[in-house]
């Protein structure tokens, strides 16, 4: 088991590292830059300032100084658009918020499309199960820009019971919208996995021996069907999980609520390097350990992996 | 008062392509501590009569008729019911070890909570009595391997486990249904031989479900023929071997290969068996007998009494068939 923990850890840096490269090169491919801008720039500007960010360097030594300065300093570098902040900053800002509202977001989509899934599952065909999957659908066909404006209009406008964006550590109020938008798709989604695979599971040869030993049926589940039934959605919920802490855009921006989603898609959109390579490398190393996380729970689950 | 009455057991599955009818009409009743086999080949119903017995069906599955256990009716009886008769009056041991285990649970927690549930007793009791019974069925090493998962077992030690879980409350009535089938061939006798002496330890009746007639010589009392979905032919199995009365069984019995007779092709019955989403009118085994005529196609047999204890579902007369 450690020794499994200390090879991933091992291989996650070669990983990182080729996402570095591959993304800054991709990047840099990508027409424009930081300083293109509907009124062009005279050519001494424009060159003095690639010059202090570094950008008149050739490549390959851009990438070298970017990951010299990563690993001696932890610096990421200036933000190319926020010009008084670095990415160590925009990070610091926005990645906690889209980590609040992205777990608390996580822990209601798992807890509610499991139980969903299963009660569908145990009850297949009943009236029940079709209330569940016809839930499990209009969750999943209701995009979330479709619903963040309806909840504002409802619960802001209509109603005046939430406050309509903004964001405020103290006032989970604050919260109850965004966790709403980002999480029905995702537990739409946890509930059909949960609901296909235990309908499987409940079919195996070994539940069929469960209910000849005149076990009841919650036990049946509890204890013999649930845990094979999560494998599935474990590995599902490993890369979601990394998706909804690191925010979603809909969310910042119908909901204002200055967490790293709308940061990295506006970063993208103006060129902004340095931010773009800070949040890259954050995802990766997040789905990376996470990966791991997953497969340390498999074989948890199950005993015939063992490392 | 037999300990199991059948009568005109029938299940139906509902798929897609219609209703397909994979038991007929069957009844047999059995006393306490006998032996009964339930042969036939793959599709004659043999599983699902057992299934049912239990409540075991898959969902689209349905069952009618009645099963009376030590007089009482349990055929679709209610859950709570079915669950005090399941393992603790009547156990079932399936065909493959390999996945009727749970293979995400130690052997110890899979047998004790038998235990625990039916009888109330504590957590190490439990653990205590499982291991007993692995021991009682021959399991070395009892107390170390209960802790294992099963995959970490071999194939015939794993239907040791299923055996010695079965017997964990000491039921009456042992299903076994094709306990053998997906073990090698000295496993095989040796499970046979583990059957055999637990059946005189426990003294419970075992319906052994298989369609290997050796088997069935060795061990069973009572032999129930069954062919697409129906009794063929019923009766003790010295003299329905010796002397089979249905076309059906005397293929069966004409294709084992012998020891003692030369003989350089292997006899079959030609054909298939019948598609029971669409059953034949008459005698299910109308296309595959040699010796149907026009009645046969047109009339299904009735299960008539040959001599006493023996009964056979044919049209042509005993002399015939010769």
């Amino acid at each position: 088991m450690l020794n499994l923990i200390l090879k991933r850890l091992a291989l996650a840096v070669p990983t990182i590292l080729i996402l570095i490269v591959c993304s800054f090169l991709l990047m840099h491919a990508a027409p424009g830059g930081p300083f293109t801008a509907e009124r062009a720039l005279t050519p001494e500007i424009l060159a003095n300032l690639e010059a202090k960010y570094g950008l008149d360097q050739p490549i390959y030594k851009q990438i070298l100084i970017y990951i010299r300065n990563i690993v001696f300093d932890f610096d990421f570098g200036p933000s190319f658009i926020y010009k008084d902040r670095t990415v160590n900053e925009v990070l610091a800002q926005g990645f906690p918020i889209t980590l609040t509202y992205g777990s608390i977001a996580f822990f209601f989509a798992v807890t509610i499309g499991v139980s969903l899934g299963v009660t569908a599952a145990i009850y297949q065909n009943s009236l029940l199960d079709y209330f569940a999957v016809g839930i499990t659908i209009g969750a999943q066909v209701l995009p979330n820009f479709v619903m963040a404006p309806i909840l504002v209009l409802v619960f802001t406008l209509l109603l005046g019971w939430l406050p309509g964006g903004g964001w405020d550590y103290s006032d989970p109020s604050y919260l109850i919208m965004p966790v709403i938008a980002l999480a029905t798709s995702f537990m739409a989604s946890i509930a059909r996995i949960t609901r296909s695979s235990m309908l499987e599971v409940m079919n195996a040869n070994h539940i069929r021996t469960a209910r000849s030993k005149g076990l009841p049926t919650y036990h049946i589940v509890l204890r013999h069907a649930l845990k094979p039934a999560m494998l599935p959605v474990i590995s599902y919920l490993g890369p979601t999980f990394v998706t909804m802490i690191t925010g979603s855009v809909v969310v910042d921006m119908f909901f204002s609520t200055g967490g790293m989603g709308l940061f990295f898609v506006n970063a993208a959109l103006n060129r902004d390097y340095s931010v773009m390579m800070g949040i890259t490398i954050l995802v990766g190393i997040l789905t990376i350990f996470f990966n791991l996380v997953v497969d340390l729970l498999y074989a948890w689950i199950d005993p015939k992996i063992r490392f | 008062m037999s300990l199991l009455e059948v009568e005109n057991l029938s299940v139906k599955f509902k798929t897609n392509d219609g209703i397909v009818s994979a038991v007929n009409d069957v009844s047999f009743s059995m006393d306490a501590g006998k032996t009964l086999a339930i042969v036939g080949e793959s599709g004659s119903g043999k599983s699902q009569t057992a299934f049912s017995i239990l409540g075991l069906l898959a969902p689209n599955g349905l069952s009618t008729g009645s099963v009376k256990f030590d007089g009482q009716e349990i055929l679709n009886a209610p859950l709570k019911e079915l669950n005090k008769v399941r393992a603790e009056e009547i156990a079932i041991v399936f065909q493959d070890p390999m996945t009727s285990l749970n293979p995400y649970m130690r052997v110890s927690e899979q047998m004790a909570e038998v235990l625990i549930h039916h009888q109330g007793i504590s957590k190490a009791e439990a653990f205590n009595q499982s291991v007993a019974m692995l021991d009682a069925v021959k399991i070395p090493d009892a107390k170390r391997r209960a802790r294992l998962y099963p995959h970490e077992f071999s194939g015939g030690m794993r239907q040791r486990v299923m055996i010695a879980m079965s017997l964990l409350c000491r039921p009456k009535l042992l299903i076994a249904d094709e306990p053998t089938t997906a073990l090698d061939v000295t496993v095989q006798a040796q499970i046979m031989d583990l059957f055999s002496d637990i059946q005189k330890e426990f003294g419970m009746g075992v319906i052994l479900i298989t369609h290997d007639l050796g088997v069935v010589a060795g061990f069973c009392e009572d032999v129930l023929v069954l062919y697409g979905g129906r009794v063929m032919e019923q009766g003790p199995v010295d003299p329905v071997f010796e002397n089979p009365s249905h076309p059906y069984t005397q293929g069966l019995l004409r294709a084992i290969p012998r020891i003692d007779q030369k003989s350089d092709v292997l006899d079959t019955i030609p054909g298939t068996p019948p598609n029971m989403l669409l059953p034949p009118k008459g005698c299910p085994f109308v296309a595959r007998c040699k010796h149907a005529d026009d009645i046969c196609g047109d009339q299904l047999p009735d299960l008539c009494e040959l001599t006493a204890g023996r009964l056979r579902a044919c049209h042509q007369p005993m002399e015939k068939l010769v």
